[in-house]
């Protein structure tokens, strides 16, 4: 049996914010498929469950020709796997959601609770960092919105103080011609977690971005990284040399799904095969 | 999202020290009322309040199925849902698939292909595949495969479950004209 706690599912977001502000030992509830887990295992210590998922702004899910693609807090994965705007516009997107845990519990959990939770292996985060994914995040002071590289702070840690709460996220829209791809490598072929995911995106000006997870405390967009390719013509030599090139911008770890030794190839390898995969050639 | 029912508007009253609310949602066709502790889960609601017991617990953290009812028309893993969160939704579990006290054809299929041995995952995979049959009454191998991917068997293994919903998207849509 979990913890005792007091439930509040409010209809208003100043409601929620001053509640979270009020209530110390307060929880944000959306999909609950990383929260119930914490609950069950006694790792946390929850007095009160704010429920989300009655805000009219978290079930925003909405794209503006111009002005990008809304995510609200409320909208959950499969909404996104199933979002023919999503296909056409962020298949990087679409690619890790549809990679996300298995097909119930896709249909719970959310894509805000994914950045939320800021795990370091989080799949949905290199495919929103390659957008430069803003954060819509409210709170006692009003709204603010945060770069999803800037984010997160460490493992299982973010930007969010006390009475705040994430709303929505926010891409711009791609240009004409914009290609992308998230790769992963997990243990096995149904649902694990990632060893190691990339997202690598080539912007119609020939730019890239690239995006990763589980190699670092947490998902990181590879800036450095980005600007020294971006400096070169994108050829397959380029994209070779990047290969071997992305071991100096990440510090896996080695854990229970894999070696350090393991995860630097690997890395080397999905942005290789990503980016090989864009320009049209076999990777 | 689903659930939209005004939760904020509960009344809570204390109970023995608890702090209980007041659930009502509708359950295979019937509608229910019950007052209820917040923590606890919608797969204990299930089986411990309303004694329907074909849904089963196993992993507990929504890894293995074996919990799988319908909501609102999703699939989902009930053992990791609050039941509060469940109030105004209309729900499927195991026992609504059955009519009349006759079997359903996706659960005839089931038998007739052996697709169960001890039976403990057998209400999960039935649930998986009565909503996926619900929304897509022919569905591919691959989308059956995805679907049932959250769905964890440790006897049958996985054929004799693929041929069983296969032959039930057949006849229903033969026999029900899906």
């Amino acid at each position: 049996m979990i913890s005792r706690f007091a439930y509040f599912k409010p209809h208003n977001l100043n409601e929620a914010v001053q509640y979270l502000e009020k209530e110390e030992k307060s929880y944000v509830l959306a999909g609950g498929t990383d929260l119930m887990i914490l609950l069950r295992r006694n790792l946390i210590n929850a007095e009160h469950i704010l429920d989300i998922k009655g805000l009219p702004e978290t079930a925003e899910f909405n794209f503006v020709e111009g002005a990008g693609l809304t995510i609200g807090a409320s909208v959950v994965v499969n909404q996104v796997v199933d979002s023919e705007v999503v296909k056409a516009k962020y298949p990087a997107l679409n690619q890790a959601a549809a990679s996300l845990a298995s097909y119930q519990l896709r249909n719970r959990a959310t894509v805000v609770g994914n950045i939320c939770n800021a795990s370091p292996g989080a799949d949905l985060p290199p495919a929103l960092l390659v957008y430069d994914a803003v954060v819509n995040i409210a709170g006692p002071q009003g709204m603010r919105q945060v770069p999803l590289h800037e984010f997160f702070t460490g493992v299982k840690r973010t930007v969010l103080q006390r009475g705040e709460l994430v709303v929505s996220v926010h891409l711009p829209e791609p240009g004409e011609g914009d290609k992308s791809i998230y790769i992963r490598q997990a243990r096995l072929r149904g649902h694990d977690l990632a060893t190691v995911g990339v997202a690598s995106r080539i912007k119609p000006d020939g730019k890239v971005a690239i995006g990763i997870c589980a190699v670092a405390p947490t998902p990181k967009r590879l800036f450095a990284l980005e600007d020294q390719i971006n400096a070169r013509e994108l050829s397959q030599e380029t994209i070779e040399w990047a290969a071997k090139e992305i071991r100096e911008h990440i510090r896996p770890i080695t854990d229970v799904r894999s070696s350090a030794q393991y995860r630097l190839q690997m890395a080397s390898v999905l942005l290789k095969r990503g980016l090989l995969t864009l320009i049209g050639k076999e990777a | 999202m689903d659930n939209n029912k005004d939760c904020s508007m509960y009344t809570e009253h204390v109970e023995s020290g608890k702090r209980k609310v007041t659930l009502s949602l509708t359950v295979n066709g019937q509608f229910v009322v019950r007052d209820i502790d917040p923590n606890m889960t919608l797969l204990h609601f299930l089986r411990d309040n309303l004694k329907l017991f074909g849904t089963k617990e196993a992993c507990g953290e929504g890894e293995c199925g074996a919990c799988t009812i319908i909501m609102n028309g999703k699939a989902v893993t009930s053992c990791i849902i609050l039941a509060v969160e469940a109030e105004g939704a209309e729900i499927t579990t195991v026992e609504g698939l059955a009519m009349d006290g006759k079997l359903s054809i996706l659960q005839e299929e089931f038998i007739s292909q052996d697709a169960l041995q001890c039976g403990f995952c057998t209400p999960g995979f039935l649930m998986s595949t009565r909503a996926l049959l619900d929304h897509n009454p022919n569905p591919s191998d691959e989308e059956i495969i995805e679907v049932l991917s959250g769905n964890l068997c440790r006897c049958t293994g996985y054929h004799p479950i693929m041929q069983a919903v296969k032959r039930a998207a057949d006849r229903e849509q033969k026999e029900l004209g899906r």
